[in-house]
């Protein structure tokens, strides 16, 4: 089989996926390369190479070896582990079965043992193990369908076809010989990731034919509806899409982040400026002492000052390397862990519904969610639920259900009569059923029929229902509510609904309309559409169109997305003509032929007869108006970036208390003129200010948002000198809503913001089309929601429900950002404070570079007397409203001049190392506001930690196994029951926290004033106004219409056929009760009847 | 069953821990608190201070500067470097009586025992009485290691070589007679220093181990001659040179000479006239160092030491200063309106 075709073994990648870096031989060195990539490490690496030069050498090398060592290890371990973890996952992957052509039949073989040529068996819900060719399918003119949610999130299921020759010749059975002789060679471009495009070309039996995406299956993507499929592999493992997709993150870096790197820096810089003056320094002293004969005389190396200076410079960058702190950023790496997994591990984030909790997916970004200041959100799915709920209809005038409580305590209606009813409908109008169920009102009929037929939805049949597969929520609930009430969209077929499509679901038409021949013969156009489309579409005089509309602007107010419906009887003759010019223009291949199109089908849609508005509720999520509040309370801007209209937009706005009642929206015209105004800050104060509706004008700030739609966004290109202007005005907005916008327009927005402010910005989104701004902002949070995980796939952060949010930013937010930036401060004082006494005594010992410090304090310091506590503050820090400003501690060298000279120097060494300790560890109890167990025993274990430490490198024990490293010997013996020394380290210690205690003191004093402040601003009632401005119309329609092109082309071409499609009897057995409206509309197919002939 | 375990499978622990709820301790930090808590910390140093001023001050301290730099100082003559074997007398008297015990020290000043390479300038092996490296002394040494004739010195390096040589004799002059005050030289080093960290090779004679070395170039007499007068005080284990090579932290220091607690003297030096015979050996002028000698006697918190107490009252003065800022700044807040 493998030879008959024209790949060879070797050319193409294997079907094995290797995720893992590295192999035994190769972890060492790569390790040790990825790791000293990082300026600190290399650093350190210098440090310990010039250590080993004696000349230099002021601390022993192993000093410094010890916590770079530690340091390497612990990020090797890391990643050692994560390799692990994916060598796992890899061979888990790669041992899934899958059926493998193997001479005359199937047998079961591993995705790792597929190779480019195979012909693999796909059975229904299996996931396709590499880029298959469709040879054929189980299914007619060998279709199947996949689920493409793990490679764009979508949920919604697309179907493959495969080439007409192969399917003529391959369907017979037994398929196993005819596929086994298939000898095509299929030619087909370089391995590329672009998942929506694919050319090539199969050579087979004389036969040249094109090959494009629509016969391709990819990995990845899961077979379904389907019994099975035949494919030909064209590309496995590394060369697939898939895998050509998984290009790297875009790595985000934190704020924190780069304040860091440029404090590393700045250590540096100061490290060497001060080895630098004390250098010459050193030189100065060498000169001084080559004039004057004394003991040191003769210790000047080579009788050279300079010399003397120049190695004296490289001494002490040895000694003030303590200053870098090398063990911050594998800190910082953990910190991020723990936050990352307390993130996941909060239960009030964990949504039991969908068994998910928050998800934090990179680990790296904790502390920026303490700083956002803008928050741009998508509102489908986002703000609202996306779970669509028909709640009120109004037909011919008369308004049926009430959706002024919630959904859940509509009173369900008795639907026991209708077979096919599986619950759902929250809409109570007894009435309705009654008349529908009566046959007293056609016009009843004709909407429920105009409903049940007008759509794209897909049937799937499970358990003897039908499962709606719609390309839009809407969709979805408006069939399925016409479902519950006796119009039950079973299937298509082609023999007994054909649908014709007037032109693809594009939204700028945001309209509809099918036309069906009914059963008695007569020919009927059904339209469904947003209201002004509609609206203007209808003959005049139409019947019932004031109630109507009416009933349009009720419903609005209440927040529902309406849709009209009306109809048009079609004379037989005017149809004729018309399907014969657009058979015509339909064949034509010219570019002007979609406005032709579009022309004959605005022909089609006149004289309409309005029948009815149906009225969605699109539900807000659980606590955004709460969440929302509480986030602009928190001083953080809300905007929200949507693809729905204006008014829908401004609707949820104001339902979700993104704007208040009052609120002053200022739309494009005045906005424009305010920009191009000379001042624009003044003109736009006027504008607030001289606005009549401003109740109370004792309230000085006038609340206003500022409302754009994505062609308005568009002027912005040209105008790039507005940006500015608008994020100031925008800066003094409540909100700025923007309404359809493209996924592009949502980036480049979050783009704007980034570039015209300081604060940190994060997007929240659950669709597809909200990836591009996730990817964008600071911050993306994508939600697991109903539209798929393409969003959470780019996220930073997965959360469940919108309301997470406020704890995700108020409270782990905040702590991560408190406890990292306290960590941050407290780590360079602990370090820069430990190495700056060496330039203090460097004053006293002649700028000899001489450590102050024991050489085993200086390894010891950092890692055991110091790092517990801080790491348990930036674990379990919380609720930090103080903050104590850390200052230098100048006051280390306060006094102790003259008055310690009767000290050696082992315990003045011990005395300071001792201070040193204390400082650090009183100085994180201030810092320190929640003080678990293991805080308390950090800080004592540090404590201890340094006595028992000293007390060993001090022992004689260790001075007689090796005199040369311990020279301490009985320096802390002694220092430990002297008075004088605990009384010094004492004076040192308060003194050096000194600053930071009174600072921690009056930041309390001065708080009390704002707690006090915050007391009584919230105690004052807050009024509700009607969240209606009076005189407005609000008028809000809406329609969701599919974002691609949905299965409109699929459904016209007749092609979607079930095998298991019930025939027109059980159809009328479905709806008994009314034979008047059974599906059994006949009709002919317009548009494709000649492609398909 | 199984599929509502199913259910939750990912639904995360219920612990103090992951929910981060642990039971803590948060201090709540009032003004009715730090104010107070400032001042008590204040008034708490400013006791320290208090006390340890007192002590300092009940702590008698006598020094003399015998550099010689003036004409008029008994030990202008023996200034000159040149000058060999120079014996100066100093004559102080004291009023009252000098309570005892007494502690003899000397100081030196502008002398940088503190300098890195003067401090590693010995070799510790040698002076753990590792025969080996009377052979071959550590490179840490040079150049204090060999002599122009390349023969090991021992003790090696700068630090055994400039020790402090010049020596004390003091006398109580009752009614012009000089009388010896005895000066008690036992015990002024460390006892890690004498015991552990220095010893003597095991070597008797201990004249033997040195053999094929040489004395260091500034010494008068080798290492086993240091203290003629008790045999087992010489080599290493000398009490002064332990005292010696024990480096000061800072340029200006004083070490430890002898203590006076015997006999008639054991209650403190009487007050009377004294007269100190000092054998003037140890050059200072070279580097403008100054020579001193200090009685002191000590107390519980060791010898004067009048900044400790100081820096007590400032930092604690400081304290309850602030605590009067923090309450007119908490007053002013608290009443605004008043203001």
């Amino acid at each position: 089989m493998k030879s008959f075709l024209c790949f060879r073994w070797g050319r193409y990648a294997d079907n094995l996926v290797r995720s893992y870096k590295y192999s035994p031989l190769t972890f060492l060195p790569l390790t040790l390369f990825e790791q000293f990539q990082r300026a600190a490490n290399l650093y350190f690496l210098l440090m310990v190479v010039m250590q080993c030069v004696p000349v230099i050498s002021s601390i022993p090398f192993y000093i410094t070896i010890f916590p770079l060592l530690i340091v390497l290890s612990v990020r090797g371990l890391k990643d050692l582990a994560n390799d692990m973890a994916r060598r796992r996952s890899d061979s888990e992957i790669n041992s899934r079965p899958c059926d493998v052509l193997d001479s005359q039949s199937f047998s079961r073989a591993q995705w790792k043992d597929v190779c480019v040529g195979d012909v693999l068996r796909i059975h229904k819900d299996q996931v396709i193990p590499a880029d298959l060719l469709l040879l054929c399918s189980s299914e007619p003119h060998s279709l199947c369908y996949v689920e493409t949610a793990d490679i764009d999130g979508e949920s919604n299921l697309k179907f493959r076809q495969a080439l007409s020759a192969t399917h003529n010749q391959m369907t017979s059975h037994p398929s196993e010989e005819t596929l086994a002789a298939f000898d095509g060679v299929v030619l087909c471009e370089e391995p590329n990731n672009r998942l929506y495009t694919f050319r090539g070309q199969m050579h087979w039996r004389g036969e040249s034919l094109l090959l494009d995406n629509e016969h391709i299956l990819l990995r990845g993507t899961v077979l379904r509806n389907t019994e099975f499929a035949y494919g030909l592999t064209i590309y496995t493992g590394a060369d697939s899409k898939i895998l050509r997709n998984c290009g790297k993150l875009r790595v985000k870096r934190t704020r924190m982040e780069r304040v860091f790197n440029q404090v590393v820096i700045g250590i540096v810089l100061s490290v060497l400026l001060a080895a630098l003056l004390l250098a010459i320094g050193a030189g100065v002293f060498s000169s001084w002492v080559m004039s004057h004969t004394g003991p040191t005389s003769a210790l000047v190396i080579n009788g050279n000052p300079v010399y003397t200076g120049f190695l004296i410079f490289w001494s002490y960058i040895i000694l003030l390397s303590p200053a870098m702190p090398i063990s911050l950023y594998i800190s910082f790496e953990v910190i991020h862990t723990v936050h990352s997994l307390f993130i996941g591990w909060d239960m009030e984030m964990y949504w039991q519904q969908a068994d998910r909790p928050a998800q934090a997916r990179n680990t790296s970004l904790n502390e920026e969610l303490g700083q956002v200041g803008y928050l741009l959100s998508d509102k489908t799915g986002t703000l609202t639920q996306n779970r669509l709920l028909f709640r009120q209809c109004c037909i011919a005038g008369e308004v049926y259900g009430d959706a002024s409580g919630k959904a859940e305590d509509t009173e369900p209606m008795d639907l026991s009569w209708n077979p096919f009813s599986c619950g759902g409908l929250f809409m109570s109008a007894p009435s309705l059923v009654q008349k529908l169920r009566g046959q007293q009102c056609p016009i009843s009929c004709q909407f429920l029929r105009a409903l049940s037929v007008c759509h794209t939805v897909m049937a799937e049949w499970k358990e003897e229902a039908p499962v709606y597969q719609a390309a839009s929520p809407d969709e979805e609930a408006l069939v399925g509510a016409a479902r519950e009430l006796g119009w039950v969209f079973l299937s298509r077929t082609r023999d007994f609904i054909v649908v014709s499509e007037l032109g693809v679901t594009r939204d700028h038409r945001r309209r509809m309309s099918v036309l069906v021949r009914e059963p008695e013969g007569g020919l009927k156009l059904y339209c469904k559409g947003a209201d002004l489309v509609i609206l203007e579409r209808l003959q005049k005089d139409c019947l019932h169109q004031e109630r109507t509309e009416r009933a349009l602007e009720l419903f609005s107010q209440a927040c529902l997305r309406t849709l009209c419906v009306a109809v048009r009887s079609v004379p037989e003759a005017s149809w004729e003509q018309w399907s014969k010019t657009l058979d015509q223009s339909a064949t034509m291949v010219t570019s002007d032929r979609d406005a032709l199109l579009e022309k004959l089908y605005d022909q089609m849609e006149i004289d309409l007869q309005l029948i009815g508005v149906t009225a969605i509720e699109d539900r807000l999520q659980e606590g955004v108006p709460e969440t929302i509040a509480l986030l602009q309370q928190a001083g953080l801007k809300v905007w929200v970036l949507t693809g729905d209209k204006k008014e829908t937009a401004v609707n949820i706005g104001y339902s979700c208390k993104l704007l208040d009642p009052d609120t002053r929206l200022l739309e494009w015209q005045e906005l424009r003129q305010i920009l191009q105004s000379p001042d624009p800050g003044v003109t736009f104060f006027k504008a607030r200010q001289t606005e009549l509706w401003a109740v109370d004008k004792q309230t000085a700030e006038v609340k206003t948002a500022l409302v754009l739609t994505g062609p308005e966004l568009a002027e912005f290109d040209q105008r790039p000198e507005w940006g500015a202007t608008f994020m100031r005005l925008a800066e003094q907005c409540q909100s700025v809503l923007c309404c359809r916008v493209t996924p592009g327009q949502k980036a480049d927005i979050v783009s704007l913001v980034r570039k015209h402010t300081r604060s940190v910005t994060m997007s929240i989104g659950d669709g597809a089309n909200d990836v591009n701004m996730i990817k964008t902002a600071h911050v993306g949070v994508g939600l697991a929601g109903v539209e798929g995980g393409q969003a959470v796939q780019n996220a930073d952060f997965a959360l469940s429900q919108f309301r997470f949010l406020q704890r995700l930013l108020l409270v782990h937010g905040r702590w991560s950002y408190r406890r990292i930036s306290f960590f941050l401060r407290y780590f360079l004082f602990k370090t820069c404070g430990f190495a700056l006494v060496h330039i203090w005594f460097g004053f006293f010992n002649g700028f000899s570079a001489q450590s102050l410090y024991e050489t085993w304090f200086i390894g010891l310091y950092s890692v055991f007397y110091t790092a517990f506590p801080v790491m348990c503050l930036a674990f379990f820090e919380q609720d930090v409203n103080a903050e104590s400003s850390l200052k230098w501690p100048e006051l280390y060298r306060s006094g102790q001049r003259q008055e310690l000279s009767t000290y050696d120097f082992q315990t003045m060494a011990v005395t300071v190392a001792m201070a040193a300790t204390f400082t650090a560890n009183v100085e994180i109890s201030l810092i320190t506001r929640y003080w678990t167990r293991l805080n308390v025993a950090a800080v004592c274990v540090s404590v201890v930690m340094f006595f028992i430490c000293s007390r060993i490198t001090h022992s004689t024990r260790l001075f007689k196994a090796s005199p040369m490293d311990y020279l301490f010997l009985g320096a802390s013996d002694r220092a430990f029951i002297d008075p004088l020394v605990w009384l010094t380290a004492l004076l040192t210690t308060w003194t050096a926290v000194l600053p930071s205690m009174t600072a921690l003191a009056i930041n309390v004093i001065l708080n009390m004033q704002d707690k006090h402040k915050v007391h009584s601003a919230s105690s004052q009632p807050v009024e509700l106004r009607s969240r209606l401005r009076r005189g407005a119309s609000l008028r809000r329609s809406s329609y969701a219409l599919s974002q691609g092109a949905g299965p409109g082309r699929l459904i016209s071409s007749g092609t979607c056929i079930r095998s298991t499609v019930p025939t027109v009897d059980e159809q009328v057995a479905a709806d008994n009760n009314s034979t008047d409206s059974q599906l059994q509309i006949n009709m002919k197919n317009n548009s494709d009847a000649p492609n398909h002939a | 069953m199984v599929k509502e375990e199913k259910e939750i499978a990912n639904r995360p622990d219920n612990t103090a821990f992951t929910q981060q709820r642990l039971p803590a301790w948060q201090p709540m930090l009032s003004a009715g608190i730090v104010i107070p808590g400032f001042v008590l910390i204040g008034l708490a140093f400013i006791g320290i201070g208090v006390a340890l001023f007192v002590t300092s001050r009940s702590i008698t301290v006598l020094e003399i500067d015998y550099t010689g730099v003036e004409k008029d100082s008994p030990c202008y003559k023996c200034s000159d470097a040149d000058v060999k074997n120079c014996v100066c007398n100093l004559v102080f008297s004291i009023d009252s009586l000098f309570e005892g015990p007494v502690f003899f020290y000397y100081g030196l000043s502008n002398y940088f025992q503190n300098y890195r390479k003067y401090a590693a300038s010995k070799d510790d092996d040698q002076l753990s009485g590792d025969l080996d490296a009377f052979t071959a002394p550590s490179d840490s040494c040079s150049p204090y290691d060999y002599n122009s004739n390349d023969k090991p010195i021992v003790p090696c390096g700068a630090i055994a070589n400039s020790m402090f040589n010049d020596t004390f004799k003091l006398y109580r002059v009752v009614n012009g007679a000089k009388k010896l005050v005895p000066l008690d030289g036992k015990g002024i080093a460390w006892w890690t220093d004498y015991n552990v960290k220095y010893r003597n090779p095991s070597v008797t004679p201990l004249k033997n181990a040195f053999n094929n070395t040489v004395k260091p170039i500034f010494w008068p007499k080798p290492a086993y001659q240091l203290d003629a007068s008790d045999p087992a005080n010489n080599g290493f284990i000398n009490q002064d040179f332990l005292v010696w090579m024990r480096r000061a932290a800072l340029p200006d220091f004083r070490k430890l000479y002898r203590r006076i607690t015997e006999g008639d003297y054991a209650k403190g030096l009487p007050a009377g006239n004294y007269s100190l015979t000092i054998a003037y050996n140890y050059p200072v002028l070279s580097f403008d160092g100054t020579k001193k000698v200090v009685f002191s006697n000590v107390s519980w918190m060791g010898g004067k030491n009048e900044f400790l107490g100081i820096a007590y009252l400032v930092v604690g003065s400081l304290c309850v200063l602030m605590s009067i800022v923090m309450l007119i700044v908490y007053a002013k807040f608290k009443f605004p309106e008043e203001d």
